[in-house]
């Protein structure tokens, strides 16, 4: 590190403890523990401006955060999912002992025999680290892929094709409340408003044609030339209209998530908003 | 003669004061004339049937509704469904709720020392024995037991599913194989005039090992099934087999070229997908054909996972891919490495190594939520060709502005079948094809079908759960 | 059999998933239940496996003096600290000699990185021996200091107020700011993406735009906009959604048909 990083270090470290001698000043007749809380909401101030500085550029404060970040994290996960699922969901099932030495409430059952195949294979798992029998790591490998495949095949097999399929039955006619009654009744009876059998026929028709050109463009055995080719054309036209009109919603909830970090910094620790 | 004159003047009095009360009952209650033209009609053809596609405890019942059902002074409100329960069901819910006092106490131990362990275990082979003595009481009827209320109603129903759950624990839980039996009592407003109907039973309840309403389903998989074994058979066979050009698969190969010339990293991330994904699934095939393009140009690779079985799964891809180049030495056990299981960590982390690192090329393929367009425009940021591949329909846009080439969703699982051209991988492709063929024309018979007024055909793709 | 065997399990487990969605029967479904809950609980072995590739990324770009290896101290720091929090407890009214020994732990546990990381004979005696005193220290305290114990509990594991602290003031401000900075990269990523060179770009700009003008009532002709924008929501948008869940679909249920029949073997790795 160069001499201009170390006063750039030093400069925020003071200003780190004046904003906390002045936070905990302002909390000091609310909170008995001032202190603490001073130097909480100090840090998680800091640790926000570390974060928002990645955007000038990297930097020895944004590393510092990512890699606290990062270490807590995944420690958080670990330690989480230690309690709530070995100890709150597997032990009560496995044995009394087990239940009675980790103060958990014991779930008798006759299938809790079965219970000791994940921790077979998950013990298998771990025999991923080591070089001779690491191929066993393959076998609980193979029932979670397993499962879930034959799982997502039915369900994705339903849900993506047999359902999306019965949704294009759209009438091409004429829908409620406006019931084909043939050319002369459609001619004589021509409603150009938003809501009239005109706009219904269009609507159906474009969500027709865009599911079909759309699903051309997909096509993977077949030159996009020629008839094939317009349509599959037609078809990215109508994708990117939708990548658009997907990122133009997303836009508005993207600016929420900032005002509220803006609140934190401005509102709950320098004071400057009630 | 005193004698018979003081028996008139008794009969004259007992006489009198019948017709005074005769009369003031009459003029406190004119309205009741004969009691049996207040109670309604009951219900007829009472049937019940166990309910289909189920795992079983569930009876439907159906009836013919009063012909009281809303109408006249007789009025039928609702209907009261009422089930035949023998009493060694209350013996039951007796060892039940001496269970949930038992586990209740076992959580705030309001007895120290108590093995409550022992209690519950006793209390629960009481209750299986009871249990199994279900199907006996049941075919007692109508010896101990009686008709309680299980259900209710409102006027102009004729139909009604009684179930319960499958937990033995449950109060309301609803044995199979035993022999109910159930009557349907038409109410008045007044809830003491009502009329019952015959008796339904005995009706059992039990799980079916087929649901029929799934057939639509089942005739996808098959035929899904059937099409793929035939392609790729076909293609073992040496099918010639076209695939049109995709720009985004064709730039892995150059990508790679590129990071080779810069001495520059590739950078892989799988998504934030678990193995049990498949989009994850497709990603470890491209990255098995990446690493092996890397070993063979000896750059280097970097694979930061989020999950902890994604990454034991890619170490054994790459492994593979580089022992397939015929470099097993070149395999370093840190290319893939864990980095952790939060989502903006993970990216956080990413981040950081594309700015450090500097990996010439990004690919991104996989399971992507928010944390696509941070990955991406750093990816931009940092100077790397960008080459990303998802089937979350959310993100697409987010890489298609910041990445060099995406692969849109079906394309990403054509991917693996395109950068290996192995024959029994295109033969799969090709059904994919089919099916989307079969999509438009099913489409086009079922806009005919719903335009000239043949449900039947719209019937057959509806799926009942 | 080393190779064959997981691809055979492979298929029973599908083969039983896809058998399992048209059998409704309890005994299917309780085995269903079953595979569902054996999948979280191998999962969370796996994660012991995720956090000693971990250790062991950072451990070796300390050793190895890498790109930014002064912080991967900051990363394990933060491992440490979280898992020490979440298996201790305080059982006395102030905390005692608790942060005294974490630190003890910490000097000790960077003494040991440092002993590795070191060159020479008598640098690594150096720190194997700091290591050794810290140890020595953290343990005397660990017997010694009543306020605070380690504890196999549920929930209190998880009480620990320091383990809350750290995921309120630490986890919690880093993930919203992260997530925060989406909003300048969609402004970065829009004013890149929104200089139109053709006319897919052009097709994607208009309908962005028309999006995000439609609850904006300044604009004039907003009404107009807002009508032209809830229309390409409802009819265009819904089309190619539905083409590309077709497509997505199609590619999922092929890839999950070839990971169960076998054909696709590449996430298995070979030898």
């Amino acid at each position: 590190m160069n001499r201009s990083t170390y006063i750039v270090v030093g400069v925020v470290v003071v200003l780190f403890l004046l904003s906390w001698i002045l936070k905990a000043v302002s909390l000091s007749g609310e909170d008995h523990r001032y202190i603490l809380h001073g130097f909480l909401i100090t840090m998680s101030a800091f640790l926000t401006l570390a974060i928002f500085s990645f955007l000038y550029r990297d930097n020895p404060f944004y590393k510092f955060a990512e890699h606290l970040f990062v270490g807590v994290s995944a420690a958080f996960w670990m330690t989480q999912g230690f309690w709530s699922t070995i100890v709150g969901n597997l032990i009560p099932r496995l044995s009394a002992g087990f239940s009675e030495f980790f103060m958990v409430p014991h779930q008798p059952s006759p299938w809790n025999i079965a219970y000791w195949i994940p921790v077979i294979l998950g013990i298998l798992l771990l025999m991923r680290l080591s070089a001779k029998y690491g191929w066993l790591s393959r076998w609980p490998l193979a029932l979670i892929v397993g499962t879930t495949a034959g799982l997502n095949f039915v369900r994705y097999l339903r849900s993506d094709f047999i359902v999306q399929v019965s949704s294009t039955f759209v009438p091409l006619l004429g829908r409620e409340p406006h019931q084909w009654q043939g050319g002369g009744a459609f001619i004589s009876h021509l409603d150009l408003s938003a809501t009239g059998q005109l706009a219904a026929l269009l609507t159906n028709w474009i969500i027709f044609l865009g599911v079909f050109c759309g699903i051309v463009y997909f096509f993977f055995s077949k030159e996009h030339t020629g008839v094939f080719g317009r349509a599959s054309r037609v078809g990215i036209w109508v994708l990117m209209i939708t990548f658009g009109a997907s990122f133009g919603y997303t836009v508005m909830g993207r600016i929420s998530l900032l005002v509220g970090r803006v609140t934190f910094l401005f509102r709950d620790w320098l004071e400057l908003i009630s | 003669m005193k004698n018979k004159c003081l028996m008139a003047v008794v009969l004259l009095l007992v006489g009198f004061s019948g017709v005074a009360a005769e009369e003031e009952a009459l003029a406190g209650d004119t309205l009741v004339t004969d009691p049996m033209l207040l109670f309604p009609a009951p219900v007829t053809n009472l049937e019940g049937r166990d309910s289909d596609n189920d795992h079983g405890h569930s009876v439907d019942l159906s009836w013919e509704l009063s012909p009281d059902d809303g109408a006249g002074q007789r009025s039928v409100m609702k209907y009261d469904i009422f089930r035949w329960i023998p009493t060694l069901m209350d013996s039951a819910d007796v060892i039940r709720s001496a269970i949930g006092v038992a586990l209740t106490a076992r959580e705030v131990d309001e007895v120290p020392g108590a093995d409550w362990n022992d209690t519950l275990r006793f209390l629960r082979d009481v209750l299986d024995t009871l249990i199994v003595q279900f199907p006996a009481a049941h075919a007692a009827y109508p010896n101990d037991g009686e008709w309680r209320r299980v259900g209710m109603v409102p006027s102009g129903e004729g139909c009604f599913e009684h179930s319960g759950p499958k937990d033995r624990l449950s109060s309301d839980f609803l044995p199979d194989y035993c022999d109910f039996r159930f009557r349907v009592d038409a109410v008045t407003s007044d809830e003491s005039i009502r009329t019952s109907s015959d008796v339904a039973g005995p009706i059992q309840c039990y799980g079916q090992w087929f649901n029929s309403g799934r057939k639509p389903v089942l005739v996808g998989v098959l035929v899904f099934g059937f099409l793929t074994i035939l392609m790729v058979s076909r293609a073992r066979k040496g099918a010639d087999l076209y695939v049109r050009p995709i720009s985004g698969i064709e730039a892995v190969d150059d990508a790679i070229g590129r990071a080779t010339e810069m001495g520059r990293p590739i950078l892989y991330v799988l998504g934030l997908g678990t193995a049990a994904d498949v989009a994850t699934i497709a990603s470890f095939t491209i990255l098995g054909r990446v690493a092996k393009r890397v070993a063979e140009y000896q750059t280097d690779l970097i694979v930061p996972t989020y999950d902890p079985i994604v990454m034991s799964v890619a170490q054994e891809v790459v492994k593979s891919s580089y022992l397939d180049a015929g470099r097993p030495e070149g395999y370093n056990e840190d290319t893939v490495h864990f980095v952790t299981q939060s989502q903006f960590a993970y990216v956080a982390a990413v981040n950081g190594i594309m700015l450090r690192q500097r990996p010439a090329t990004n690919i991104y393929m996989g399971m992507f939520h928010a944390e696509s367009l941070l990955l991406a425009e750093t990816g931009v940021e940092a100077g790397s060709i960008q080459i990303a591949g998802t089937d979350q329909i959310a993100q697409l846009p987010f890489f298609i502005v910041a990445c060099d080439y995406t692969l849109i969703g079906e394309e990403l699982y054509a991917a693996s079948a395109y950068l290996g051209r192995e024959p029994v991988l295109l033969g799969s492709l090709k059904a994919q094809d089919y099916a989307k063929a079969a999509v438009v024309m099913l489409a086009l018979l079922g806009l005919a079908a719903s335009n000239f007024a043949l449900p039947w055909f719209v019937n057959l793709f509806h799926v009942i759960d | 059999m080393k190779r064959q065997l997981p691809f055979v399990l492979v298929f029973i487990f599908g083969v039983f998933m896809v058998f399992q969605y048209f059998a409704p029967h309890e005994k299917s479904e309780r085995i269903y239940e079953f595979f569902l809950d054996w999948i979280y609980i191998i999962g969370t072995f796996a994660l012991a496996l995720g956090i000693w590739s971990l250790f062991r990324v950072s451990v070796d770009k300390i050793k190895n003096h890498k790109e930014a290896w002064r912080y991967s101290y900051v990363t394990l720091a933060g491992l440490y600290l979280m898992i020490a929090f979440g298996f201790t407890q305080r059982v006395g009214e102030p905390w005692g000699w608790y942060f005294v020994w974490l630190l003890l732990s910490l000097v000790c546990l960077g003494s040991v990185m440092q002993a590795r990381a070191a060159t020479s004979t008598g640098q690594k005696k150096k720190y194997a021996a700091a290591a050794l005193v810290a140890l020595a220290l953290a343990v005397v305290v660990a017997l010694l200091d009543d306020a605070w114990a380690f504890y196999f509990y549920t929930a209190e594991g998880l009480e620990n107020s320091m383990f809350r602290v750290f995921f309120d003031y630490i986890l919690i401000p880093i993930l919203a700011t992260m997530f925060s900075l989406l909003a300048f990269f969609i402004a970065s990523a829009a004013y890149r993406s929104f200089r139109a060179r053709n006319v897919l770009a052009s097709l994607l700009l208009v309908a962005a735009l028309l999006v995000m003008m439609r609850f904006n009532p300044w604009i004039p002709g907003a009404e107009q906009v807002a009508r032209a924008s809830n229309w390409l929501m409802n009819v265009p948008n819904l089309a190619a959604q539905r083409a590309i869940v077709v497509g997505v679909g199609l590619g999922m249920v092929a890839t999950a048909l070839k990971v169960v029949l076998g054909i696709e073997r590449g996430y298995m790795g070979k030898g």
